[in-house]
């Protein structure tokens, strides 16, 4: 499994994903995004992501969901019947539906999202832009958008290391957590100025970004069949969801 | 590029350089004066000079880096491809760096900054210039194989370039830097870094280059490992270049270093390490395995191996940077260590700032900042930025940041790259300072010389691989 979702080009996964979301956006039925998330949760586990997904998935989902209830739950204003009330904040019955069905329909998109996230290589997707006709600096601004927060990672633990040698920033609990980002975040921000000064002219001497035609080592596989999967999957995903929605629209 | 007319007719030669003067905006004085300088294909010129002598700026005058339009002030002329520009005050050509780049090719003296950053293995970033220009990935491949061959990379092609060591980086710019085949090559302290087995693979890599007709040039401290084969020696000092002979162009040390006598087996141990496995997370096998290794008090031990064999990492390690995967390290007493690359060291805007940073307000040691920047000749640099030092000067600040602290262990990585003679002086004034009060200090070095005239004993890595 692992190896065929390495074989899919990175956009076939962005526009099937683009396509799910879509088409589960516009229907907008609970089984129907219920069921996307476990294919997603499905797809991740085939591919070894399970666990990443999950935790990525409900660190953003919980707090989300929790802020729907309060909005939609708690402060609904509805004739619907009351769950459980608490002096003047009640929870009823159809707050909880709204907010269940707005939480359901934001988690398609994350969980997709993350999936697809998870399942593309930054590198095979950089390469798979510079290889497309899009302009040279789209790569560019992807790459420098990808690569510049694993770098300024790299660089804020070299220089926690540096500090901890000298006895700084080594306090535990949340005043040393505050007391590093103190101490590092000015040195972060001025070396990482400093180093993309200096870096970018050699990147310039190297021709980056290309200003004309320009090639990739890197190989990134694509087939007829994905090409026509892709074209398919865009034409559905503004197709399904017109035709689901224009009917609605027009029976109101 | 702006070039503005043609040059003189007959001319054989790959680049000329006729330099009037070179201030940097801002600037009080002048970085470079009258230079004359001119490459022929198949020919090398080493430039040696200590470190603030305007080494860099000349080579970014002759990768065309230098003058920024509108900042800096220049006066001269460049003859290269046949063609010429003029700087003057009042003209600056606009240069396109990319297109004299296919020309001039420069190495900067910390190689990562040629690496782009952006690629995933070392065989993209070997081709990355060349990907830029679109060349066909067959015709790569075969450029990949050819230079990996050439420069014995290939155990390297697959790797990440972000988490090479210091010398492997080196080596992987290096290579990527003649992927484009300009028609000089500048190279800014080349073989800093390198172990005995890079050098050799770089050394015949720039016979082989010069064989086909590419000139080379290089930066240097010294031009004692270039002697034999240069065919022009200059010495570049207070912006000036003077013709040198061989021998005469060797910075050499300021006197002779006077170490101390071995220490006896019954001095205290202040750093053990036992059956230590180290290693990082993440990756399919330790960095070092089963290491024995004490270093006792008065004692001084150099680390020697080959680049990648876990120098580095033994250090960290013994600084309390880095926990063993396997094994005991007993430290005794405070351990401060000079990282290899000294600007992850620095954060204050003063060189004081900086070796006091981290300091206790109260702390008595703060009293020690005026003493340790005398005894390591930065009094003058005391309100300088650190940024704003030259590359020798940078690295005794951040010595100076160890040495206030008075460790009794004092670690030190590649301690000699970037020193010119006047900071070896000093580093040896430093180490010798620590053996004389009972301290220890353990080090790694590819410089042989500095190895053979400075540790007791020197401990052989072999990696775990």
């Amino acid at each position: 499994m692992k190896r065929r979702v390495a074989e899919l080009h990175p956009f076939t996964v962005i526009c099937l994903a683009v396509l799910t979301v879509s088409v589960a956006t516009a229907a907008s039925r609970w089984w129907l995004s219920c069921a996307v998330i476990a294919l997603c949760l499905a797809i991740g586990a085939f591919a070894g992501k399970a666990r990443e997904l999950a935790a990525l998935s409900g660190a953003i989902m919980l707090p989300t969901l929790l802020s729907l209830l309060m909005i939609h739950g708690l402060a609904s204003r509805d004739s619907s019947p009351v769950i459980a009330a608490w002096g003047p904040i009640s929870l009823t019955r159809g707050g909880v539906e709204i907010a269940m069905a707005l939480a359901l329909r934001t988690a398609v998109l994350v969980v997709a999202g993350l999936l697809c996230g998870l399942l593309i290589d930054k590198h095979q997707l950089v390469a798979a832009i510079d290889l497309s006709p899009a302009p040279p600096q789209a790569g560019y601004l992807l790459a420098s958008t990808l690569f510049l927060l694993p770098q300024m990672m790299e660089k804020q633990h070299a220089i926690g290391q540096a500090q901890a040698l000298r006895k700084a920033g080594t306090s535990r609990g949340l005043a040393g957590w505050l007391q590093r980002l103190r101490l590092r975040a000015v040195p972060l921000v001025l070396s990482s100025v400093q180093d993309a000064h200096d870096r970018s002219v050699h990147l310039a001497a190297r021709g980056f970004p290309a200003r004309g035609e320009h090639s990739r080592l890197r190989h990134v596989a694509d087939s007829q069949i994905q090409r026509g999967v892709r074209w398919v999957a865009l034409l559905c995903s503004v197709l399904v969801p017109v035709a689901i929605l224009v009917p609605l629209g027009g029976a109101s | 590029m702006d070039m503005d007319h043609r040059a003189p007719a007959g001319t054989t030669a790959a680049l000329h350089l006729r330099l009037g003067s070179f201030r940097y905006s801002e600037a009080h004085a002048e970085t470079l004066g009258e230079i004359e300088l001119e490459f022929s294909p198949g020919s090398l010129t080493v430039i040696a000079g200590d470190s603030g002598s305007g080494k860099s700026t000349l080579g970014g005058v002759l990768a065309g880096m230098l003058p920024r339009p509108g900042a800096d002030q220049c006066q001269g002329t460049v003859t290269l491809a046949g063609q010429r520009i003029d700087y003057s005050p009042e003209h600056w050509p606009r240069i396109d760096v990319a297109g004299w780049a296919r020309h001039v090719g420069l190495l900067p003296q910390d190689a990562g900054l040629y690496l782009s950053g952006i690629r995933q293995t070392v065989a993209e970033e070997l081709v990355f210039a060349r990907e830029n220009e679109g060349m066909p990935r067959e015709e790569m491949a075969g450029l990949i194989d050819e230079l990996s061959t050439r420069l014995s990379l290939e155990h390297l092609l697959e790797r990440d370039p972000a988490k090479l060591s210091g010398g492997q980086e080196r080596l992987v710019a290096l290579a990527a830097l003649s992927a484009a085949k300009p028609s000089i090559i500048v190279l800014d302290e080349p073989l800093a870094g390198l172990d005995s087995r890079a050098t050799q693979a770089v050394t015949s890599m720039i016979t082989k280059l010069r064989a086909e007709g590419t000139a080379l040039v290089v930066l240097s401290r010294t031009a004692e490992a270039w002697e034999a084969e240069a065919d022009f020696l200059w010495n570049l000092a207070e912006g000036t270049l003077q013709r040198a002979t061989a021998g005469a162009a060797t910075t050499a040390l300021l006197s002779k270093p006077k170490r101390p006598s071995v220490p006896a087996a019954s001095a205290k141990p202040l750093l053990g390490f036992s059956r230590v496995q180290l290693g990082y997370k993440g990756a399919s096998a330790p960095v070092i395995s089963n290491l024995d290794l004490e270093v006792r008090a008065g004692e001084c031990v150099g680390l020697a191996g080959a680049n990648g064999t876990g120098k580095t990492t033994l250090l960290k390690a013994a600084a309390g940077l880095i926990k063993p995967t396997a094994g005991k390290v007993r430290v005794v007493g405070d351990a401060g260590m000079l990282l290899q690359n000294p600007s992850d060291q620095l954060f204050e805007r003063t060189v004081a700032r900086e070796v006091a940073f981290g300091l206790p307000k109260k702390s008595i040691k703060r009293d020690r900042v005026p003493l340790v920047l005398a005894q390591l000749g930065l009094e003058s640099s005391a309100q300088t930025h650190p940024y704003e030092l030259p590359a020798s000067a940078r690295r005794l600040v951040a010595l100076a940041t160890v040495l206030v602290r008075e460790p009794q262990l004092l670690l030190l990585d590649e301690p000699t790259e970037a020193l010119d003679s006047a900071g070896l002086y000093y580093l040896h004034g430093a180490i010798d300072s620590v053996l004389e009060r009972g301290g220890a200090v353990l080090f790694s070095s590819h410089d042989e010389r500095f190895m053979s005239s400075t540790a007791h004993r020197v401990h052989q890595l072999q990696g775990s691989d």
